[in-house]
Parts: structure tokens; sequence; C-alpha cells
């Protein structure tokens, strides 16, 4: 995204778009804290982070890691794919 | 003569009698052998040619939906794997359903699907769509392509399913999904050579290289076991990586050298340097992937022995210099892409050059990674093995930060001329390129910083595994994640762009002909986009497009 109008004020200037390339250091960000997350042992000694299982106890003794969380995003990323293929295929 | 320098001497000879037959064709058995090949790529296969369609760039792409698809998948094993070598017992709670999850059969899992689901199904698919289009042709069958990418879809599928358990009910899983592989290959092979033998001009160096990996395939399996090298792990090393070096490399190398002039505008800089990349991947030794060639004995199966015997002397000389002169091809291949991609500018925000940054991305790690590979290779060959504790870190590099962007950037760079339409979207397309790249090579940096605390461990002789290691694996992993989303969200694009992407405009700026001493503007553009085209300050630009005013009758 190109800034177009720009804003000037004695001599400083800003864009008064925002350039979509900014959102890649928010999600670096985002990328990394979540890593400092997963080092919560550091954060907080002795505990765990939180699992699925902790969090919804009927789950107990099945999703009792971390890489749940992983595999449930992914199983929606797929689902999400077949969705989009499944509705753009009947609505034309 | 050694095991190395008589295989290949063998390769190269087989290679050179194919590469002959395909030039100089079989005599007075040209029209029957195309006859034949072209009844067995539609005729025979009888009312399973009816389950799929042969419209014009069908069957390329299915093949590259599918890579897509597997890319996934790919992504997740290779994942899951990371997490498991830090918390083996994550996945415990599957045991339920008699599936005891490991770390090292997911991570065969994940090579299975990145190399034959998604980097060959991207560079088999691609190539359906460039040998034509270099040879100024049609593809021999569309229908064949088509459906023969679900017969390769199968047998990835049963290779991963083989890695998990290679024997269920006694049969062998690996080679049974080998020999699917195989005859789909076949059927690609026949279905390029006869679209090859209907060429109305000479065709372009990009499209030997890609012809010459597929052929290379079962030559080099040929010449594996005729010659008795998989039988050793010495031969078994070096099958491994000529695999890599021509099927591999070479295939991705010439969908990428297509598609950097294809993404960027600019015509291939230099056809000296695609012809050195193309004799160096057939002539070197490759040194991406594995330190050994477990793959090969497990991929060939009955065929293939399992003796152990070390490197001698003369095998250690002719790898270790065949292997060094892979700086030759690879230079070659790099510059010639970033040059072609020269001054361009232009990123995954433009539609016209979709797979621009990851063609880039791959253009600029592959020297790195080639060279760390050149002496993890280099310090197994010797029987040294100090760098053996990085070795799988690397070859998973190579694989996510070389083959698949390479690969994906091609595919992503012929895609909208398949489908007729732009992806949907390009924000889209920006985030799943920068969550692949920084997933990939944060994540597995960060693993291979813990690789080399555990190396000085052991050379310390620690016993306890270090706190900081482990953390730096979970970091990593949770890192590599990135590349998972990345994949979801390229996929998505792909599959939304198919029926809402931008309607390409017939009237778009690759259309116009292009040359040094004038550009012919049909249809707006930027000052940038003319620049990068080969257009300097002198450059006549001649406004060539049509305009709506009303017209009056021609006097006469």
């Amino acid at each position: 995204m190109s800034i177009n109008t720009i804003d000037s004020a004695d001599g400083f200037l800003q864009g008064e778009k925002e350039p979509s390339g900014s959102w890649v250091f928010i999600i670096l960000g985002l990328v990394i804290s979540l890593s400092f997350l997963v080092l919560y042992s550091i954060l907080y000694p002795g505990q765990d982070l939180p699992v699925i299982s902790d969090l919804m106890p009927v789950f107990s003794g099945v999703f009792d890691s971390g890489i749940w969380f992983f595999i449930l995003g992914t199983m929606i990323g797929i689902f999400s794919i077949l969705g989009r293929l499944l509705l753009e295929a009947t609505s034309e | 003569m050694d095991t190395i320098l008589s295989t290949m001497f063998y390769f190269w000879i087989l290679l050179f009698v194919v590469f002959f037959l395909i030039q100089r064709g079989l005599w007075i058995f040209n029209d029957v052998a195309k006859g034949t090949a072209s009844f067995m790529l539609e005729k025979a296969l009888g009312p399973g040619a009816d389950l799929v369609e042969g419209r014009p760039g069908s069957g390329a792409r299915s093949w590259i939906i599918q890579g897509m698809l597997w890319l996934i998948f790919a992504s997740m094993f290779t994942f899951t794997s990371m997490w498991l070598t830090h918390d083996p017992n994550a996945l415990h709670s599957l045991a339920s359903w008699g599936y005891y999850a490991n770390a090292d059969e997911l991570a065969s899992a994940g090579v299975y699907a990145t190399l034959y689901g998604s980097v060959s199904m991207f560079v088999i698919g691609s190539g359906f769509h460039i040998i034509p289009k270099l040879a100024g042709t049609e593809l021999a069958s569309e229908t064949n392509a088509n459906l023969v990418s679900f017969i390769w879809t199968l047998s990835v599928l049963t290779l991963v399913i083989g890695s998990q358990n290679n024997s269920i009910l006694g049969i062998d899983i690996i080679p049974l999904g080998v020999i699917l592989n195989t005859v789909a290959l076949i059927a690609v092979i026949m279905n390029q050579l006869l679209t090859v033998a209907n060429r109305t001009r000479n065709m372009a160096i990009p499209g030997w290289l890609i012809l010459i990996a597929l052929l290379s395939n079962p030559i080099v399996s040929f010449v594996s076991i005729a010659s008795g090298a998989a039988n050793d792990n010495v031969g078994q090393w070096l099958t491994y990586h000529l695999f890599g070096g021509t099927f591999f490399f070479a295939g991705v190398a010439g969908v990428a050298l297509y598609s950097s002039s294809i993404a960027s505008g600019n015509p291939l800089w230099s056809k000296t340097l695609v012809g050195v990349t193309l004799f160096g991947s057939i002539f070197t030794i490759n040194p991406f992937g594995d330190i050994n060639g477990q793959m090969v004995m497990d991929a060939f199966g009955p065929l293939a022995e399992n003796n152990i015997v070390s490197f001698t002397n003369q095998d250690m000389l002719s790898a270790s210099f065949l292997m060094a002169l892979v700086s030759i091809p690879v230079l070659a291949f790099a510059s010639n892409m970033l040059v072609t991609m020269r001054g361009s500018g232009m990123f995954v925000d433009d539609p016209n050059a979709s797979g621009n940054a990851e063609l880039n991305l791959g253009s600029w790690l592959i020297i790195p990674l080639a060279i760390g590979s050149l002496f993890i290779q280099t310090d197994t060959v010797s029987g040294t093995n100090e760098l053996i504790g990085i070795a799988n870190t690397l070859s998973v590099m190579a694989g996510w930060l070389v083959l698949v962007p390479l690969s994906l950037g091609a595919a992503l760079s012929i895609y909208p001329e398949l489908v007729g339409r732009h992806l949907f979207s390009q924000s889209r397309a920006r985030w799943g390129f920068w969550m692949m790249t920084g997933g990939a090579m944060f994540g597995l940096s960060i693993t291979m910083v813990a690789d080399f605390i555990d190396l000085a461990l052991i050379e310390s002789f620690v016993e306890d595994p270090s706190a900081l290691s482990e953390e730096l694996r979970t970091v990593g992993s949770v890192m590599f994640y990135g590349v998972v989303i990345g994949s979801i969200l390229h996929s998505l694009n792909m599959v939304s762009g198919m029926f809402r992407g931008e309607i390409i405009s017939k009237k778009s700026v690759t259309s116009s002909s292009i040359s040094v001493d004038s550009y012919s503007l049909v249809s707006p553009t930027t000052v940038r986009r003319i620049l990068a085209s080969g257009a300097d300050l002198d450059t006549e630009v001649i406004p060539t497009g049509e305009n709506d005013e009303k017209g009056s009758a021609t006097k006469l």
C-alpha cells in the first residue's frame, strides 16, 4: 500500500495511510510474545503453561499437552479450506 | 573402479543415450512410438479418463492444488516431529486409537510429504505448463496429466503411512508407495516426451532442466539397482544425493528459472548460466539432504541390501571432489535468478508478481545452505562425524528454505495464467509468505542453536540434558508453526482465487512487446515496471492502447 497523502507540520512528516508492512512487525511481536509464553516456566517458575485439559477437565488425559492448541488450529485451517471449496463450488 | 565413480559413470552414459534418443528420435519407429504412447495416455485408460476434465491447463492446475494441500500436511508433520523431540509424550492419548506418535517417524513422514507431496507436485505441475509453452505446442494429454496427479497423491499417502508403519499385513508399505509413484512418474514422462516430440521450435534450457529431472529419476533407480550400488550404505548415500541433485535440484531450478522471468517481466539473464546449471546438476553430487541413504533402502525394499561398508579412500576423494563442484551450478543458478529479477522491485503486493518473493528467498538462501550442507556431507564422507548433530536440522532447512520456496514461488507465478484469475488476496499472499519464511527461518535457526548446545555437551562428556536446549527446541517448534499457518493461508488464497480472484486482463503489461529501444504501452502501468522490463531513460514509450472516443465515417 502506498502513502498517497502526507501530513506536514514544521518539517515533521507523517503518512496518513498505514503501510501494510507494519502489520508484519506487529505479528512478529505477537509470535515472540507467544514464544515467551511457551517459556512460561521462566515467568512463573514451577508452573507449566495451562493446556486444554486444564481449562476443560472433560478432556483430562486427552488434550494434556500444549501441542493440541496447534493441532486444533491446523484442523480449523484445513476445515476452512474444505468449507471454502464447498461454498465456492455450490455458490456458482 | 570405486562405487561412486562407477555408478555415476553408468548414470552419465545412460542419461546421454536417452538425451540422444530424444534429440534424434527412434528412426523408423518414431510414428509407432508416438501412436502407442498417445494410445497409452488416453484410450488405454478406458472409462478412467472420463473421471477428470481435459481442458487446457487442468492437468497443471490439479498438480499444483494438490501440492499446495500437501504443503499443509508436510509442515504439520514437521512441526509435530519438532515438538515431540522435546516432549515425547505430548500425543500419548492417541495410543488409545493404536497410534504411537514418534518424533523420528513423523519427521520421516514430513520429508515424504514435503519432497514428494509438495515440491515434486509443484515441479511436475509447473512442468506441465512450462514445457508445452517452451516447445510451442499443447500438452499431449491433459486428461492423463490430471488423472495421474491423483495416483501420485495416493502414492505419497502410501509413503506417509509407510513411514509410520512400514509393514501392514506382511506387506512392505514404502516399496508399494514407490511402485505407485514410479507408475505415475512414467506416465508423466511419457506425456512430456510426447509433448516435446511435437515441438514446433527449439525448447529453451529451463524446459530441458525439467525434462532431465523427470528422466533422471527412473534412470538413477535403474543404475543404482543394476550396478549393485543399492546394496551398501555408500551406494545408497550416492543414490540419495543423485536423486537430490537431478530430480529435485534440476527440476526446481528449471521451474524457478522460467518463473523468474514470468514473475519479474525481465528476460532470463544468461543462457550460459542455465546450461551450467543443467550440466552441473548432472555431473556433480548435490550435498543437500540426509547424511545417509536410509530413504533409498526403504524405497527399494527387497531390491536393496543392508551392507555396511566404509567409504574407501577413492570414494572419499571422488565424493568430496564432486560435492565441492556443486558450487558451480548453485552459484550459476542463484546469480541468474537474482539478476533476472533485478530492479523489478515487485513484491507480493503486485498481483502480476505472485511468487516473486518466494523465488527471491530461495535464490538467496541456496548459497549459504549449499555451503553448510557441503561441510556436513564432507564431515560424514570423511568419517569425522563431528557435525552429525546439526545434519538433520540443516537438511530440513534446505527443504523449507530452498526447495519449497523455489517450487512454491514458481507454482504461484504461473497459477494465475492456469486459472485465468489472480490470487484472491495479495494481502493474504504477503501474510503467507512472511509466516512461512519467518517460521522456517527463526524456528529452524533456533532449533539449530539447540543442536549446537547438545553437540557441545556431548563433546564435554556431559550426560545430563541441557534445560536451555530443551527450551530453545520448544521455542523453535512454536515458531515453525508459522509455516503451517502460512501454508493454510496460501491454500485458502489459491482456492478462493480459483473462484473469485480478479480476472486477468488480456491487456496486461506482459502482452506488450518489450524491447530496449521501444516499449509498447497497451495498458496503464507504473514507471517502475517499465524500467524493470529492461527499458532505460532513452527508451521510447509508444502508447498503442485503444480509445473509446466515438469515431466517424472515413472520408474517401
